[in-house]
């Protein structure tokens, strides 16, 4: 009989590990909350549970006991659990070890050493990774952080040893905010994580993001699958990948690469994950964090290395040996992923809920689309904001950006505002195009106006004409001292187009 | 005379559209041409409409619009994915608004006012009509030959004080010109 694989998840991810799942001749099953029962991942699972959370203040995805509980029910072998809610959830994959159900993931106790950023960061030091300069571990109180900062310099941030998501952070930039940002970040983390520890590092200015794709087996085999850079960020959240990094020398990738392996080998570790490296501006680079879950941004490292991410995780959960060597591992070309979330950009990326009215997603042989929705998809408040994912592979840096452009054009949504417009503004940049672009690039050179363009403008004055023109003549004609005859502006463009 | 203007006379179809940062687009719909975008033809081909959806292509490239709000004269419309706000004026609107030309002198720049003393023989235009720069509006009979009075801006005919057949001194206003040339 068919293993069966619960998707603990939704949306885009939800609808790629079912194609996985496929490939590998599992059931995929799924769980429909009745926050949007009507969703589009729905329609390619095998079975669905229906999880009956309509009550709950959080949705099924979020609800540990009870995804576990209905796994028992529906003799569930493994789970998946792709990114956000219970993925990097420690009690969560010890809770399905517990109860004889295979977590695609880590070991419990790798997910919480490696979410306890104090921890990590201990580990990454044994294992000789960089780290950027800071208090070893925790601060005992705004005291000891000004004590460090004035070792390490200004400025410096604080940060939640259980954050994530740019959540229980400050920066300081000088000793007198100190006490008063000290505070607000212990609160912050506090109410957030239950957990109000706080560290001290030095604040990069202009940092870059980069992050090593890893895979491990239950065998002690680890590789890597090269970088992604994931700087272009807003409030820490990525817009905009690509696969591999500009900003890297071959040397520095190989090193980068080989201290990645290094890590995740010394942890013991399997399953994919993610190493995350700051890169500041002097070309020096630190560890920052590891990932224990598969990522949003996962697609561009499968499009230039051609390995299944997804499936891979899989199979390593199922105890199968990882047969990729390191030296098999080859990239090629260039791939950019665009995160299309239902967001303004004009308007401070406020989030926009509704109907999608109708969507069109370029088509080309290039080009990859990971959706979660389709025509008459609702935009709900209950979950993230990213309803789709398009990735473009070109051969080379460029290439990949004038294609990315190109079928950015060929996409459309009417009914809500999308980060679609911005992704195209950062592909035309200069910043970006030169590649010298960092994750202070939202902060220090977008401006909502950039989005305009001057085509665009004149068609849109066009457009709004046309809709007052079309009322206006029927007024004028309508008046008897008119000279107009019967106009009708649709009727006129109709003849235009002989 | 005039088919290679770019006005024809109806100012009906004259329009301005303006955002909210003061950039102006003057667009004139002819009957039987593309669109006029500020003095220019643009081979800009309608595809389609549905609902508050517009297709455009332009440029070799597809412009998606969609109606997003309206409000009276003011309309929000998005174009691939981004929204510019208009508020639209036909021609009337915006020059009774004085929008064209706050500065007085410069509207009775565009005036007409007989150069020389002679005979009014024909008037081309009517009140209310739209002129082309260097079209002419009417003609003067002087010294027995026939004198054809040009416009000296693309504007819209105002109050016209003269009829065919009448006589005029040197400096007479003859036709109110208000400029659309902004």
């Amino acid at each position: 009989m068919n293993k069966r694989l619960l998707i603990a998840n939704r949306s885009e991810i939800a609808i790629r590990i079912i194609r996985s799942a496929h490939k590998l001749g599992l059931t995929a099953v799924v769980l429909q909350s009745d926050k949007e029962p009507d969703a589009l991942y729905l329609q390619y699972a095998d079975e669905i549970i229906q999880a009956k959370d309509a009550s709950n203040d959080k949705p099924i995805f979020l609800d540990a006991e009870k995804i576990v509980r209905l796994a028992l029910e529906n003799n569930i072998d493994l789970i998946h659990p792709g990114y956000g809610f219970l993925s990097e959830n420690p009690d969560f994959a010890a809770l399905c070890e517990e109860n004889n159900i295979n977590f695609i993931g880590p070991s419990p106790e790798l997910i919480r050493n490696m979410g306890i950023k104090t921890i990590a960061k201990k580990m990454a030091i044994e294992a000789g990774l960089p780290l950027v300069p800071g208090s070893e571990g925790a601060v005992r109180d705004a005291k000891q952080a000004l004590d460090i900062a004035k070792k390490i310099g200004y400025p410096v941030l604080l940060k939640a040893s259980a954050g994530g998501g740019g959540r229980g952070m400050r920066i300081v930039e000088k000793p007198e905010t100190m006490e008063r940002n000290f505070k607000s970040a212990y609160d912050e983390a506090l109410a957030a994580f239950d957990n109000g520890d706080l560290f001290v590092e030095k604040y990069l200015e202009n940092p870059k993001h980069l992050e090593f794709q890893i895979l491990g087996d239950k065998f002690g085999n680890v590789i890597h699958l090269g970088e992604r850079e994931c700087s272009l960020q807003r409030k820490h959240q990525k817009l905009l990948e690509e696969a591999p990094s500009a900003s890297i020398s071959p040397k520095v990738r190989r090193k980068m690469g080989k201290m990645a392996v290094k890590f995740a080998k010394s942890i013991g570790y399997f399953s994919a994950g993610t190493i995350e490296y700051i890169l500041d501006e002097d070309g020096t680079f630190y560890f920052m964090e590891m990932n224990t879950r598969i990522q949003v941004e996962h697609p561009v490292t499968e499009m230039v290395t051609g390995v299944d991410l997804v499936d891979w995780q899989i199979k390593i959960a199922l105890g199968e040996k990882l047969t990729l060597t390191q030296a098999k591992i080859k990239t090629t070309g260039w791939a950019i992923e665009c995160r299309v979330n239902t967001e303004d950009p004009q308007n401070r990326f406020s989030p926009q809920t509704g109907f999608i009215e109708k969507i069109r997603f370029p088509q080309n042989t290039n080009v990859r689309i990971e959706t979660g929705v389709h025509n008459g998809s609702v935009v709900t408040p209950y979950f993230d904001s990213m309803i789709a994912k398009i990735i473009v592979k070109g051969d080379t840096r460029q290439n990949a950006i004038n294609n990315t452009l190109e079928a950015l054009t060929d996409f459309s949504l009417v009914g809500l505002k999308t980060t679609v417009p911005f992704c195209r503004t950062v592909l035309q940049d200069p910043e970006f195009v030169s590649a010298r672009y960092t994750t202070r690039w939202v902060t220090h050179f977008f401006k909502p106006d950039m989005l305009e363009n001057s085509d665009d403008e004149l068609i849109g004055a066009l457009a709004a004409t046309i809709i007052y023109a079309t009322e206006y003549l029927q007024i004028v004609s309508e008046a008897p001292a008119s000279r107009n005859e019967s106009l009708n502006v649709w009727v006129l463009n109709k003849r235009i187009n002989k | 005379m005039g088919t290679s203007y770019i006005y024809k006379r109806d100012a009906s179809r004259l329009f301005i559209a303006m955002r909210e940062n003061g950039k102006r687009f003057k667009i004139y719909l002819p009957k039987e041409s593309k669109p006029v975008i500020d003095n220019v033809e643009q081979d800009i081909n309608f595809i389609e409409q549905s609902d508050f959806q517009y297709l455009f292509e332009w440029k070799g490239k597809r412009y998606n619009c969609e109606l997003v709000s309206r409000d009276q004269n003011k309309s929000t419309v998005k174009v691939n994915g981004v929204e510019y706000k208009f508020s639209l004026e036909s021609l009337f609107s915006y020059v009774r608004h004085g929008m064209i030309d706050k500065d007085g002198k410069q509207i009775d720049e565009n005036n007409i006012l007989s150069p020389m003393p002679g005979k009014i023989v024909d008037l081309f235009l009517a009140e209310g009509d739209l002129v082309n720069v260097g079209e002419p509006i009417l003609s003067l009979e002087a010294m027995k030959m026939q004198n054809e009075i040009t416009a000296t801006c693309n504007g819209v005919i105002g109050k016209i004080h003269v009829t065919a057949g009448q006589s005029v001194m040197k400096d007479d206003l003859l036709v109110e010109v208000t400029s659309i040339d902004v």
